[in-house]
């Protein structure tokens, strides 16, 4: 019984140990935040082939924001509407078509450090052609993703167009 | 008073003797190494062969024996046979002690009995199921089965596919053993089960904790040992039908098995078939990040599936030496979550998807396993010699649409090797081969040595990649000895050394990235993994002692295990298509290293029974996916980059069981888990580990009756589920509330004519609650675990020739 009352003192010291002995974690996701007054681009926006636009989102944390590569943008087709937005709202989409020569475009980019909240701003130019010729236009899908310091992520899924201009 | 009545009695007795002419009455009791009772024992005097078996106390008597000299033989399953010379001139009474026998234990089926003392005999903490604990519990598969069990729980991925976790270790830290044999698949993976037919087990040994020493690498969280141990019945032949049916994913199963046996030779077979539709969720959308998919009938699409099982056994017994040999095929085909899989939330043809809850579209995995063991014991007097030999083919191939990601063309080339659907594919063929022999000293001491060897050829295929193809071989050897101090104690002790190497083969895409060196962008083939080549080595060792003095059972145990990293670990470079991240394995990590104490203590009565086994755990090394602030930007579509590193890792927790009987046939019981991790260095230093399963109890009212009209065994039990939530989380899982759930299960054999068939039914989630398990794989795209379910099991005996009634 001696051996028995040993272990179970030292089982319990230990637990109180580690119960006790606790900082503040953070368990928080951050934010991307589309309501800012003047975000770029929202679900259902157009882009144009040939042009540049600001891409300008609020991302917000409640501890501190990742810095090196912290955020990337992917901008996909979405010709056969195997994407969906995450936003409530629905866009109007074209007909399903097959791809011939679409747009691609996968690119991360840092955060100043010690942030918990970043304005983004960036310029992004979108090319009218690559090596295979003209890109296709249609319906895309632009995806951004955003980390904090902690590692949580965070994904937002829009629905765009990108048109040539002057075509249409 | 007593003496009074022994006196009185006696000198009856004695007159009885007297009139009836010079016989006598041999009454005995047989009890067991730990002083238990022994119930249901032969006793037979030779050469009258003039038997009896004992009763429930453990007492025998054998009536109107005339004087004279006899052999006294007393023979239970599961022990050693006892042989004594009796003289009789007069009434006698004796006692007598039989011994497990360690050298038949497993052609047995493990009875509670064995199970008992098996327990008492294993310094780590186990547990011992058989079939009919797995037909009252039955879940969507094995491993739902024995979650209840204190201690295990499972990782899901829709209905019928779970893997185990022990003390919230899984995947590559448990190793699930089938017959002798270690299973090897994509253990790494968490979307797909464990490819073993849950009526194809017979008897299952749960250990908790590290066993390395006995199971080699892997085994550093604990052991799910699985046995088809039965051996038919000398001049038998008869089969067993098994039918199942299920509300919730309106599953239908059946499993028909024949088994027979002439003198030495036996055989049995066993056909499996599963078939599954949808299942349903308490909740009419899902909630993907925040994109609402709505659900079909509360179903969620395409999570249909079936199942085509296999099994072959032949074998031959002879008095010194048994072997069995096995074949298996286990193969599934099962629908992922069509909204959820790939790489962001997916817009799906509802009307294709909707049209059947049985059909299984894309995306799908299909997964076939097939096994050849051979499993041979040879014995005689002190020495035991054991040989397991293995053959596995694992393989899994993942389909779904083509949509082409990171930099894969927009169309599919037709000039590539793969098809289009075909995402990903693993095809592993694994050798194994084990040999094991123990010499008995002394009835106190006992020697066991033993060699586990393994060779892995993993290959890979599809248009996805993750891991490399490798070549893995791994050989260890262990001894191992165990002292009986005294009748009641005993201590055991255990050394290993292991050595393996890993190749993996270089991998590069078959598409080509944009690479910006200098400004100037150059398009080519990724490399993502290279040749790598390492070799590890390490040894292990276990010290345990077991007291177990009259009704309580104590045990301590203190070992090192350890565990090599796996291809995924060393090697990984690519998307997981569930998670929606990147995953970077690490060429540099060396074995992990656990040390463990385990403690046990259990107190055993006629009407009361508890025990705890609590546990501490260090982890110099733990290999753990470590989730970065980065972004990856040449696969995918800028998925957040996971590291493995390695870190140091602090465990405890404890299980507790304990019922009680309040009246002769209603026993109210208690079953609890707790376990608490924490990472003491690195990034993540202060969090715990991914998929802790929270804290959870079960309360449990039980009925039982040996008979009730035309039924026997009769049972109904509740159980009332109660789950703390987790908030102790890791990046990039969600805190999971608490909940509360009602289970009830009940069920019985019925007499139709000669035949006894054996009903359980169950309802599981009474109450059709909402309600997420921080565990489940769906968890992360808040998919809610099944609602309502009942679930019936038949199981007819048919019996095709009588067994000849084997006069002894």
């Amino acid at each position: 019984m001696k051996q028995i009352k040993l272990f179970s003192l030292i089982f319990l010291a230990m637990v109180i140990f580690t119960t006790c002995n606790k900082e503040e974690i953070d368990k928080q996701k951050p934010e991307i935040d589309l309501s800012m007054q003047g975000t770029f681009p929202l679900n259902c926006d157009t882009l144009y082939f040939g042009e540049s636009f600001d891409f300008k989102v609020l991302f917000k944390d409640n501890a501190e924001l990742g810095s090196t590569k912290s955020y990337s943008i992917d901008i996909h087709h979405n010709f056969d509407h195997h994407s969906h937005s995450t936003e409530v709202e629905n866009c109007k989409s074209e007909e399903k078509k097959d791809p011939i020569n679409p747009f691609t475009f996968i690119e991360d980019y840092d955060i100043p450090e010690g942030l918990d909240m970043y304005e983004t701003n960036i310029k992004i130019t979108l090319p009218t052609t690559n090596n295979s010729g003209i890109l296709d236009e249609g319906d895309y899908h632009f995806y951004i993703s955003l980390t904090d310091k902690e590692g949580w992520s965070v994904q937002k899924g829009l629905s765009i167009k990108i048109l040539h201009r002057g075509i249409n | 008073m007593n003496k009074l009545i022994v006196l009185l009695l006696g000198m009856t007795l004695f007159c009885m003797s007297i009139i009836a002419q010079e016989t006598y009455l041999l009454s005995g009791h047989v009890f067991d190494e730990n002083k238990l009772p022994l119930p249901g024992a032969t006793v037979m005097l030779l050469p009258e062969k003039n038997g009896t078996v004992t009763n429930a106390q453990g007492d025998f008597s054998i009536n109107n024996l005339p004087k004279g000299k006899y052999v006294l033989e007393i023979s239970f399953v599961g022990y050693k046979t006892l042989r004594d010379s009796v003289s009789i001139s007069k009434n006698i009474v004796v006692k007598y002690r039989l011994q497990a026998s360690l050298l038949t234990l497993q052609e047995v089926v493990v009875t509670d009995h064995a199970a008992e003392t098996l327990k008492r005999e294993t310094s780590l903490n186990i547990e011992v199921v058989n079939t009919e604990y797995l037909k009252q519990n039955s879940g969507g598969s094995l491993m739902q089965s024995l979650n209840r069990l204190p201690g295990i729980s499972t990782i899901d991925i829709g209905s019928g596919q779970s893997k185990p976790v022990i003390r919230g270790l899984g995947f590559n830290r448990v190793v699930v053993v089938e017959n002798g044999v270690k299973h090897e698949g994509q253990q790494w993976g968490a979307d797909h089960g464990l490819e073993i037919d849950q009526y194809a087990a017979e008897n299952i040994e749960v250990v908790k904790g590290p066993a390395s020493l006995m199971y080699g690498s892997d085994a550093i969280g604990g052991v799910i040992d699985i046995n088809q141990s039965a051996i038919p019945t000398d001049g038998s032949l008869k089969a067993n039908l098994d039918l199942m049916g299920k509300s919730n994913n309106n599953l239908f199963g059946s499993s028909l098995a024949v088994y027979g046996r002439k003198k030495w030779f036996f055989a049995n077979a066993r056909l499996t078939y599963i078939d599954y539709g949808d299942y349903k969720v308490p909740t009419d959308s899902i909630d993907i990040y925040s994109y609402k998919a709505a659900l079909h009938k509360n179903k969620l699409r395409n999570t249909a599936g079936n199942e085509k099982n296999l099994h072959l056994q032949v074998g031959l017994v002879k008095k010194y030496f048994t072997s069995k040999f096995f074949v298996s095929t286990v193969n599934s085909e099962s629908g992922f979550f069509a909204n959820a899989h790939g790489l962001e939330p997916r817009n799906v043809d509802v009307e294709l998807h909707d049209k059947s809850d049985r059909d299984i579209q894309f995306p799908y995995q299909e997964v076939s396993h097939l096994k050849l063991i051979n499993k041979s014991l040879w014995h005689k007097n002190a020495v035991k010699l054991e040989t397991d030999f293995g053959f596995q083919r694992n393989n899994r191939n993942e389909w779904s649409e083509y949509v082409s990601h990171g930099y894969m063309p927009a169309i599919f080339p037709d000039t590539l090797p793969f098809s289009a659907e075909l995402e990903r594919a693993f095809d592993k063929y694994i050798y194994s081969a084990n040999v094991k022999g123990s010499y008995t000293l002394s009835e106190k001491t006992l020697f066991t040595v033993g060699l586990n060897s393994d060779y892995q050829d993993n290959r890979i295929d599809g248009r996805g990649f993750i891991i490399p193809t490798y070549r893995q071989t791994s050989i260890g050897g262990f001894l191992y000895a165990k002292q009986h101090l005294s009748e009641i104690s005993l201590l055991q002790a255990g050394f290993r050394y292991d050595y393996g190497n890993l190749q993996t083969q270089e991998y590069n895409d078959w598409f080509m990235s944009p690479i910006v060196n200098n400004g100037d962008t150059i398009w080519q083939y990724l490399n993502r993994a290279i040749n790598l080549n390492r070799d590890f080595s390490n040894t292990s060792w276990s010290i345990g002692y077991n007291f177990n003095p009259e009704q309580w059972s104590l045990k301590v145990n203190v070992g090192k295990s350890f565990r090599m990293p796996i291809a995924k670990e060393l090697a990984a470079n690519g998307v997981n298509y569930h998670h929606f991240s990147y995953e970077v394995g690490n060429a540099d990590l060396s074995p992990e290293i656990s040390y463990q104490l385990d403690l046990g203590l259990e107190y055993n009565s006629m009407k009361f029974a508890i025990g705890t086994t609590p546990f501490l755990n260090y982890f110099s090394n733990y290999i753990y996916l470590n989730p970065s602030s980065e972004h990856d930007r040449l696969y995918g579509n800028g998925n957040q980059v996971f590291y493995y590193n390695q870190c140091e890792v602090f465990r405890f927790g404890a299980e507790l069981h304990a019922h009680y009987q309040i009246i002769k046939p209603l026993q109210i019981g208690i079953i609890g888990e707790y376990v608490y991790s924490e990472q003491l260095s690195g990034e993540k230093k202060g969090r715990t580990l991914p998929f802790s399963p929270p804290a959870s109890a079960i309360l449990n009212i039980k009925y039982q009756k040996q008979k009730i009209k035309y039924f026997e065994n009769v049972y109904v039990s509740i159980d009332y589920k109660l789950t703390a939530p987790q908030n102790n989380i890791v990046p990039p899982e969600e805190t999971t509330a608490g909940y509360q759930l009602i289970n009830l299960s009940l069920g019985g054999d019925v007499k139709l004519k000669k035949q006894s068939v054996n009903i359980s039914f169950q309802i599981q989630n009474l109450f059709n609650t909402k309600y997420f398990n921080h565990t489940n794989y769906y968890r992360l795209i808040n998919v809610p675990d099944p609602g309502r379910n009942f679930i019936l099991n038949i199981s007819i005996p048919i019996s095709i020739k009588k067994i000849k009634s084997n006069t002894v």
